[in-house]
């Protein structure tokens, strides 16, 4: 067996409650590493195309990768995969908390459910006794996924859903203490299971290649990390909030439905006013995780619970007109109990918010106004009412009520917080990214709008290499798996420290802007010597070299399956568009447009080596081994 | 001709507004003067909390335009932006 992995994959069957454990399949977990890459390989091998995410055919794979369940920051994710119900496409999600290590301590890399319980029930696994216990779940559905944890035992992680998950919102996720894996509906998919809660436990350790090096390299990025002027400063001390008033300065902070980049009261919901007026108690983080990215926030009549993170303050926030932090930590918390992902929630209040301004739904739903949100979030959560229709996500809202014109989804799956029109790269990320439109497959904003060293993010230049370079190193990193933040640490200390006008930060700026985009390829696709220190880790666990062109080749692949498993359930290059308000409606003073996407999208597809409508060239799948 | 200069946090927090109204700024260059200028008593404070920002104009880096030398016009926003980090 590869070191750093289990070695065993747990197939639970609800159907007749019957469960084995199999080997890991070696060869999977070679070519895809293992978290979001095998499961999504697992989907595609085990699933017949067309069936219905909401029905038994549909899988729910809990996946693991080498790094849980080592002390390396960040590594305690664990990732979910399925067939989305909000999309009808590839469904996955990833979240962190302490099922990872959970599953790792249990000896499980992968837990494959399937088919549908005849009956509520919950999950308790012993990885030491290689039992399964099917219990009757009655006592705890209808509950929050706060006090659902709370009466699970304390000697178990936990994956749990919330009443949103029970009554199929397409936009329910799955909890692990107070982190979700909030998008593409995966909760809906464990809901439609009648299964509340998976529990793990087990004592096992994590075998390595190379513990000492392992453990030495660990304590120095520890201290880069604690160096670093993102992971050990500002997300530290503020959060992901924390770039709130940037995203407002660049003019891309979604604000009214999109309507706006920029929210006059930015400054009140930002991670620095959090830290000021509503930070209680200890910052938090998920386990061996030293950025503390976590706030802990006093909600009124609830008490001290996580706090909001960016998306949360954006979509909740400035995108619907309200500038007073504790209600968005109030309705963060709320969606978090009944276990929704806040940015689709966010997205759907804020639509349907302009169907009623436009006088195309009739419903006491007013941008700037907090009044009926708290009620309409319970109403969404429990399927009742006018929450029932917004239970389903914007694209079907609209196709309902009409609108898609400012419908701000991409594939059904809603915009996340940076608007493109502002971030051409990101634009071009959201469009093409196979789960929808997100910002965590790849975070191409950061290398263009708003991190320490940016180009120029409104012209055309490397805006079809970027996103590429981001997604396949997000697809590498959500199978090891990593926390996306860490390559926020890529870029070095001293590139923070420079002054933006200065003639050394103005050059490095234009170098890196005018590079041609197969040299940046080029360098990113090189096979060398593990550089960075997840290649390291990766190198110093499994025995196997990673280097960033290994990273690149293996993310391509798991993007190609990704894209095959799509177009199989029926979605095409036509799917890969943004919401028309982004396409040709302008924010910036002198634009005539909105984002060119229909300029970038052909050099996108060349350069990922598929065709004019958007399907993987045969060349392509044999060269990055993807079997179909 | 006013315009309005959108400060980063600090800079809000050091002289009690988030944001300035600024008159008779023609260009970048100027909206910076008179900026540093309402930190009459510290302005050295201004040199540090502005050290490692850049400047936009209605949301695009003056870096991409002229530079300090990039016209404003009346109601146009300028803004401090740090460099940052989100999820």
């Amino acid at each position: 067996m590869i070191k750093g992995y289990a070695g065993r994959v747990l197939e639970v069957d609800l159907g007749s409650r019957t469960f084995f454990f199999a080997p890991l399949d070696e060869e999977i977990a070679r070519l895809y590493i293992g978290g979001k890459g095998y499961g999504t390989r697992l989907l595609y091998d085990r699933t017949p195309a067309g069936i219905d995410p909401l029905g038994p055919e549909n899988l729910l794979i809990f996946a693991t990768g080498p790094l849980n369940g080592s002390v390396a920051p960040q590594s305690n994710r664990f990732a979910v995969i399925c067939k989305s119900p909000l999309t009808g496409g590839i469904g996955n999600a990833t979240c962190g908390g302490s099922f990872a290590l959970g599953m790792k301590k249990a000896g499980i890399d992968i837990l494959i459910v399937k088919s549908r319980a005849d009956r509520r029930v919950r999950l308790e696994i012993d990885g030491d006794r290689d039992v399964v216990e099917f219990l009757d779940a009655d006592d705890l559905w209808g509950k929050g996924t706060y006090a659902t944890q709370k009466l699970l035992s304390r000697k178990y992680q936990h994956a749990v859903i919330g009443p949103a998950g029970e009554n199929l919102v397409l936009f329910a996720g799955i909890v692990s203490n107070e982190r979700i894996a909030g998008r593409t509906g995966v909760g809906a998919v464990m809901g439609s299971k009648l299964l509340k809660a998976v529990s793990v436990r087990g004592s096992r350790k994590l075998d390595m290649e190379d513990p000492e090096k392992f453990k030495a390299y660990t304590k120095e990025v520890r201290k880069l990390f604690e160096d670093h002027p993102v992971l050990g400063e500002s997300m530290k001390r503020f959060g992901t909030g924390g770039i709130v008033n940037t995203t407002n300065g660049r003019n891309i902070l979604p604000t009214r439905n999109f309507q706006k980049g920029h929210f006059d009261q930015a400054m009140d919901i930002s991670g620095e006013f959090l830290e000021d007026h509503e930070l209680k108690g200890v910052k938090t983080s998920c386990i061996h995780c030293p950025v503390t990215c976590g706030r802990d926030v006093e909600v009124e009549g609830v008490g001290v619970v996580k706090g909001p993170e960016y998306e949360t303050l954006a979509l909740l926030g400035s995108n619907l007109e309200i500038g007073d932090i504790k209600k968005v930590s109030e309705w963060n918390y709320h969606a978090d109990d009944l276990g929704m992902d806040t940015i689709s929630l966010g997205a759907t209040l804020s639509f349907a918010m302009e169907l009623v301004e436009r006088g195309m739904l009739d419903a006491k739903l007013h941008f700037g106004e907090q009044a009926g949100v708290t009620e309409l979030i319970q109403d969404i959560g429990h399927r009742r009412g006018l929450g029932a229709e917004l239970a389903d996500g914007t694209k079907r809202l609209a196709a309902k009520y009409g609108g898609s014109e400012f419908a701000m989804h991409v594939k059904g799956l809603e915009l996340s917080a940076y608007d493109p029109r502002g971030s051409f790269a990101q634009g071009v990320e959201y469009a093409t990214t196979n789960r929808g439109g997100c910002h965590v497959q790849g975070a191409s904003m950061y290398m263009e709008s708003v991190g320490p060293l940016t180009i120029n993010p409104q012209n055309l230049k490397l805006k079809a290499d970027i996103p590429i370079m981001q997604q396949n190193i997000a697809c590498a990193i959500n199978s090891m798996v990593l926390c996306i933040f860490t390559t926020y640490g890529m870029i070095p200390k001293q590139i923070h420290e420079m002054n933006p006008s200065s003639f050394t930060y103005r050059a490095l700026a234009f170098a890196f802007e005018n590079m041609p985009g197969a040299l940046l390829r080029g360098a990113m696709n090189f096979k060398g010597k593990p550089m960075l220190w997840f290649e390291k880790w990766l190198t110093y666990i499994t025995g196997t070299t990673f280097s960033s062109g290994h990273l690149q080749e293996i993310g391509a692949r798991i993007f190609n399956l990704e894209r095959i498993y799509n177009l199989r359930e029926g979605l095409t290059g036509a799917d890969d568009t943004l919401p028309p308000r982004i396409l040709y409606e302008s924010t910036f003073p002198g634009m005539d447009s909105g984002h060119p996407l229909h300029l970038l999208l052909p050099r996108y597809y060349k350069k990922r080596g598929w065709s004019a409508d958007g399907v993987p060239l045969r060349r392509t799948l044999e060269k990055l081994q993807v079997r179909v | 001709m006013s315009v309005e200069v959108q400060l980063t946090y600090a800079m809000a927090k050091e002289l009690g507004a988030q944001r300035l109204e600024i008159e008779g700024a023609k260009t970048v260059a100027d909206v910076l003067r008179l900026t540093r200028a309402r930190f009459a008593e510290t302005p050295t404070r201004y040199d540090e909390l502005t050290r490692v920002t850049a400047v936009a104009v209605n949301g695009v880096l003056v870096n991409y335009k002229r530079g300090a030398k990039t016209p404003v016009r009346d109601g146009d926003t300028v803004a401090f932006v740090k460099a940052a980090a989100g999820g």
